[in-house]
């Protein structure tokens, strides 16, 4: 059998030129994440923490296992939450427009869309995020080739995937910004 | 009522109108690719403008954390799951639509 899965030179995965101490930094900020959740769920009730503290350490490793350390840089992590409720909300409306339209004004088309993006979580982002976005539909991804389903083949929706593209490559530091 | 309650009462009605926009799509649009959009998408969008409806009328942060967390999971269980659907239909050879 020959083993398909490529994998990225281990020299290149971001984590491991960020040492051990960013490994410590993932599990402090995802332990922080799952007890908020639980605090969010429970109402802050203190006594619940006994069923709550077993259940945060046992999403924190199960967490670790499906998905290993990765670097997100913050600062475009807050661009890209501000770029998609905006293009999302866009995506909301103009879908609604087309749907009350009495000519029903669409005229969908598939592209293929080649992804600069590494496999693995940054390509995972970028696909459920093209989904949600104005007129494109993420519908299969094969290496590394993303086909897109849009609305309205009229539109550039080729310029608006490079940006979408961007931003995801910016969010897990692949490209200064 | 206070000016939150009709600021509520506005994201509501916002986000009932473009749910029912989804539903339209869904009976209106041609195929099931045309379909995922208008589901997906305004119903991502509806989800959102009533969280933020809701939230206005939270009695703790805790309850906005909850409505955070639900349109949170709705949105990646959405896009999640339009993304297979649209997946299987394309292998199965499901026909495209074109005008």
């Amino acid at each position: 059998m020959m083993n398909r899965i490529k994998k990225a030179p281990l020299s290149e995965h971001p984590s491991v030129f960020l040492g051990k101490g960013y490994f410590g930094l993932t599990i402090l900020t995802r332990g922080i994440l799952f007890s908020l959740i639980w605090w969010a769920l429970t109402n802050g009730d203190l006594s619940s923490w006994v069923m709550g503290g077993p259940a945060v350490v046992l999403a924190l490793i199960v967490s670790m296992l499906l998905i290993p350390p990765t670097s997100l840089v913050w600062s475009a992590g807050v661009k890209f939450v501000l770029f998609f409720m905006i293009r999302s909300l866009m995506g909301g409306i103009d879908v609604a427009w087309r749907a009350f339209h009495p000519r029903l004004p669409i005229e969908p088309d598939l592209i293929e869309y080649p992804l600069q993006l590494p496999p693995g979580v940054a390509q995972v982002v970028m696909v459920n995020t093209v989904s949600l976005l104005p007129g494109t539909l993420s519908a299969e991804l094969n290496d590394s080739v993303l086909k897109v389903h849009v609305l309205d083949g009229r539109s550039d929706v080729k310029s608006e995937l490079m940006v979408v593209e961007k931003h995801v490559r910016r969010l897990f530091g692949l490209e200064g910004s | 009522m206070t000016l939150s309650d009709y600021l509520s009462v506005l994201f509501l009605l916002a986000g009932a109108l473009f749910f029912l926009a989804g539903t339209v799509g869904l009976l209106r649009f041609p195929d099931v690719y045309t379909r995922l959009h208008a589901l997906t998408k305004a119903d991502n969008v509806g989800l959102g403008l009533i969280v933020i409806g809701l939230a206005m009328q939270a009695e703790s942060f805790a309850s906005v954390g909850k409505l955070l967390l639900i349109w949170l999971l709705v949105l990646l269980a959405g896009s999640s799951i339009s993304h297979l659907i649209a997946k299987k239909a394309l292998q199965k050879g499901v026909r495209m639509w074109r005008r």
